[in-house]
């Protein structure tokens, strides 16, 4: 199964795609970071939680982009004609199916990683700081639970039609332009820019409201259920 | 002639495919966004609303839609897995060339049809002011020229590399880029042009040239990256760098991209449409020079002939000193840095000038030596494209210059004098316009024009007479409407084309309102020459000033959207309310600007005084939700400000960064927290009537002539309070 995963990860990793998306992304972030991050979120400094999860907030339609991307690597018409082979090698599908998925996320989370190195380098650049380890419990409350979700849906809107999964892409940017509830605000950014007004201090530490956990929550189960139903619910398609 | 055929043969296929059918729909129909979704321009003349957001917004969406329809159009071979087939047939360099000319196509029918669909509703949601001129530059401009941007980056992505995933993901960026963090930057927000406001009754060339001009440096840029990528199409098996080496060998093909990519990257740099002024608007350099010792100006004169078609000047003023010195001097002008100084004469001879390259609030300065003569004659010819300052570059056409409207200002009407002093305090000046008969002239000033000469290809040449090194030029098809108030006569320009919106509005009764509760509660104005006061409605410029005898009236003040707004009250007008007011405070008691940072200015009076104005005039609920609360948010989020609170790290940020900041921050200082605090002295003294009293006092007092400025020590003393004693909670 190592080797299928690390067969897929090449797949995934060593290719085109994975190069130019992570470049698009770098250009990406770095003119969010220099022209909107840098003057602070809700009168707070530009390296503080909440600016940093609306920078992140910015880039989730790319990362989202990008993960569903590397599921067409696995959902693809081609690639549906190529699992004539794969089903007929002694691989269980459901292992296939959990490398697969980890090669996904792996990828999904590099690209995540290549976003919060910028802006780490970004933040020691221009104003000398360097306490990245208090930013992490916020890039896994924004980030993990809606990359988890894309995967996990988008494979199963892939398996269903293979163009659903382009559809689906433009799901984070119609996100962006409605007005959400305040306990979805974390799925369009609103999240940052109003929920620290409300806590009366100031820079306040990063928190959220028991409903926007639960709404991450949620959203995280989808997405885990999703994928195990994907790894765990496959079988051998009978000839 | 199999070109053609194949031209032909592509379109019709790609008019058949449903998912070109999709694409051509959403289009068609994504204006609609612009009415109740995304609305990038924000002023509120009914232009804005209901043509330039619906056109930007189908311009935004349909640039995507194509794009997307362009990627899955190049890899519907491939993905069909007919390739080799058709590579067999023609060539795939051809093929390419034939999609993009079909894509093309369907764009311009899409464009052809959206703005079919969408003119009745215009013309019915924008009621009088409807232009069909005004419609088909903003569909075609903010619209139309984003599809074939959208048709280019997205071939570009893909024929270079060859994947829909990465296609999608690249344009996905630039699209995102346009939208967000570009937006309000005009030159690089190429799916969604900055426009931030269309005039109702008068013309709006500039802007449509500034997006026309964004629109074309992109199409260079774009046209000559696809060209680059259509070499790079597979072809013989070979992969990307092998196709490329093959398709250079007809060397046409690298040379127009390369002249597109000069062209395009020339037209960014060279952009005639903005200036370079300095972003620091704290830096007066030009007002600081010191004048010149023996040198004294006694008067100036200045032709002006407008080329009304091309949006250009050119202009020949001429200067007058007297040079005691008894040396060479250098005379220093500000001249808009769009111009061009042709020639410089001085008694007659031509002399030698230089412009330099630092410019400041929307000049350069130009410098003429003069002789060492006791009567010197000094004359600048000069002309071009006006330029509009870069601190304002999102909010472009002000500078209109049509045969609809005219607004010159300063170094933009003639060489502003810097440098030499006037001759008896007077700097006396003749200035004479030649425009359209259809235009009447109005200084903004004291000044009155009148036609002097009529000239045979139906220009009439306009004369009058002012005082100063700079002055304002208002031309434009006028109506003037005379008002009696606080005695004073009021002349009220507005566009012809306002007419009905002003009468059904009361514009006349509400200048007049103003005036007479201004006259009231302060005094009576004075001026220099009579008692006539003009005032002057402008196109949309969000914003205004006052001069000694005018004021100017922006025309989103009074619109046929505010007048049928129930929720706005009849609160519409508060720029003109707050520019009148500046007769009071500013003119008739002038402050001293000389500190940028001092947050005492005439802006806190006067917007106090708009504050109460709107309070007598639309209740007290009114005006605390558009006035005290929005202070008090303003004040609450300035001194909130990571930046305010930590200024140690906006001095490590770069400088334009650091400009922009605190650009932003010394606003919030003048015109929020002031008249907060003025408010708060109005409370601590007595409440209104006993404010009233010390305004009136303090408007009336007399003046020290060597320093004629109210002080914010002034104002304490008035009120009986100590600087301390108005500290904000």
């Amino acid at each position: 199964m190592i080797k299928i995963f690390r067969y897929e990860c090449k797949r995934l990793l060593w290719n085109k795609f994975f190069f130019g998306i992570g470049l698009v992304l770098l250009f990406y972030g770095w003119q969010v970071l220099s022209n909107a991050t840098i003057l602070g979120i809700s009168h707070t400094a530009p390296f503080s939680p909440w600016s940093f999860g609306d920078y992140l907030c910015r880039m989730m339609p790319l990362l989202w982009i990008g993960a569903l991307f590397f599921l067409t690597f696995f959902t693809s018409a081609k690639a549906k004609r190529m699992a004539v082979l794969t089903d007929a090698t002694p691989a269980l599908p459901g292992h296939y199916a959990l490398a697969r998925c980890s090669a996904a996320m792996t990828a999904t989370a590099l690209l995540t990683f290549a976003c919060l190195a910028e802006a780490a380098v970004f933040y020691g650049w221009y104003f000398k700081w360097y306490h990245w380890g208090t930013l992490l419990l916020t890039a896994a409350a924004v980030l993990v639970p809606p990359l988890v979700f894309a995967l996990g849906s988008g494979w199963i809107l892939g398996r269903c039609r293979p163009w659903l999964i382009y559809v689906w892409m433009l799901l984070p940017m119609g996100v962006q332009a409605v007005s959400l509830p305040s306990m979805l605000g974390v799925w369009n950014g609103s999240f940052f820019t109003e929920y620290p007004k409300t806590l009366g201090m100031m820079d306040p530490a990063f928190t959220m409201p028991p409903a926007a956990i639960a709404a991450q929550l949620l959203l995280l189960a989808a997405g885990i259920v999703l994928l195990g139903f994907r790894c765990f619910g496959t079988e051998r398609q009978p000839v | 002639m199999k070109g053609i055929r194949l031209f032909r043969l592509e379109l019709g296929r790609l008019l058949r495919s449903p998912l070109t059918w999709g694409m051509v729909l959403l289009t068609v129909v994504s204006p609609l966004a612009g009415l109740l979704l995304y609305k990038p321009a924000s002023a509120s003349t009914m232009l804005t609303m209901y043509l330039a957001n619906p056109s930007i917004s189908g311009g935004a969406a349909g640039g995507i839609f194509f794009g997307i329809l362009t990627v899955f159009e190049l890899n519907r071979v491939s993905r069909s897995r007919a390739e080799l087939l058709l590579d067999a047939a023609v060539s795939p360099l051809t093929m390419a060339l034939m999609r993009m000319f079909s894509l093309m196509s369907a764009a311009l029918v899409t464009l052809g049809v959206t703005m079919a669909v969408w003119l009745p509703i215009s013309r019915s949601l924008i009621g009088s002011v409807f232009g069909i001129l005004d419609y088909a530059l903003a569909y075609v401009l903010f619209m139309g020229l984003a599809l074939p941007l959208g048709i280019l980056s997205a071939a570009s992505a893909y024929q270079i590399t060859r994947r829909v995933d990465l296609s999608l993901a690249l344009f996905a960026a630039f699209a995102g880029l346009s939208l967000t963090v570009w937006a309000d930057r005009w030159q690089l927000c190429w799916l969604n042009p900055c426009v931030w406001a269309l005039s109702d009754d008068f013309s709006n060339f500039r802007i449509f040239r500034s997006a026309a001009y964004m629109r074309l440096t992109w199409l260079g840029a774009l046209a000559s990256l696809w060209i680059l990528s259509w070499m790079c199409i597979r072809q013989y098996g070979k992969g990307i760098l092998g196709s490329l080496a093959r398709s250079v060998r007809h060397i046409f093909r690298p040379i127009i991209a390369l002249l597109l990519l000069v062209c395009s990257v020339t037209a960014y740099a060279a952009q005639p449409l903005v200036d370079h002024s300095n972003p620091d608007q704290t830096v007066f350099t030009f007002l600081e020079l010191e004048y010149l010792e023996g040198v004294i100006c006694s008067g100036r004169t200045a032709q002006i002939f407008p080329d009304t078609s091309a949006g250009t000047v050119d202009g020949k003023a001429s200067y007058q000193f007297q040079n005691a010195s008894g040396q060479i001097q250098t005379v220093a002008f500000g001249i808009n840095p769009g111009y061009t100084v042709s020639a410089v004469w001085v008694n007659g001879a031509e002399a030698a000038f230089e412009v330099g390259d630092y410019q400041e609030f929307n000049e350069a300065m130009l410098e003429v030596e003069i002789p060492a003569e006791e009567a010197v004659e000094l004359t600048v010819e000069y002309g071009g494209f006006p330029k509009e300052s870069r601190n304002s570059s999102s909010m472009q056409g002000h500078v209109e210059i049509s045969e609809e409207y005219l607004c010159l200002e300063n170094a933009t009407l003639a060489p502003r004098l810097m440098n030499v002093l006037p001759d008896e305090g007077m700097y006396p000046a003749v200035i004479e316009v030649t425009l359209p008969n259809s235009m009447t002239v109005i200084p903004f000033g004291t000044g009155e024009a009148a036609a002097v000469k009529e000239l045979e290809d139906g220009t009439v040449t306009w004369r009058y007479e002012d005082n100063g090194t700079g002055g304002i030029l208002y031309a434009g098809d006028y109506i003037r409407e005379d008002i009696e108030a606080g005695g004073i006569a009021v002349e009220l320009y507005y566009g012809r084309k306002h007419q009905k919106v002003m009468e059904e509005v009361g514009g006349a009764e509400a200048v007049k309102e103003v005036v007479n509760y201004c006259t009231e509660h302060y005094g009576v104005l004075s001026f220099g020459t009579g008692k006539a006061l003009k005032l002057i409605q402008s196109r949309v410029a969000g914003g205004g000033y006052a001069t000694d005898g005018a004021s100017l009236l922006d025309e989103a003040d009074f619109t046929a959207a505010n007048l049928g707004d129930g929720s706005k009250g009849a609160a519409s007008g508060e720029v003109m309310i707050h520019e009148l007011v500046h007769q009071w405070w500013g003119l008739g008691n002038m402050f001293d600007s000389s500190d940028e940072n001092n947050p005492w200015s005439a802006e806190g009076l006067t917007v106090y005084t708009t504050y109460r104005i709107v309070k007598e005039l639309y209740g007290e609920e009114y005006a605390r939700e558009h006035y005290i609360e929005q202070w008090q948010q303003a004040v609450d989020d300035y001194y909130l400000n990571f930046y305010v609170r930590n200024p140690e790290y906006l001095d490590e940020l770069p400088s334009d960064q650091q400009l922009e900041i605190s650009n932003s921050l010394s606003y919030v200082r003048k015109y929020c927290e002031m008249p907060l605090k003025i408010l708060k002295a109005e409370e601590l003294a007595g409440g209104e009537e006993a404010m009233d009293q010390i305004l009136y006092e303090l408007f009336n007092r007399e003046l020290d002539p060597t320093y004629p400025y109210l002080t914010y020590e002034d104002f304490l003393e008035a009120c009986g309070l100590k600087e301390e004693d108005l500290n904000l909670d």
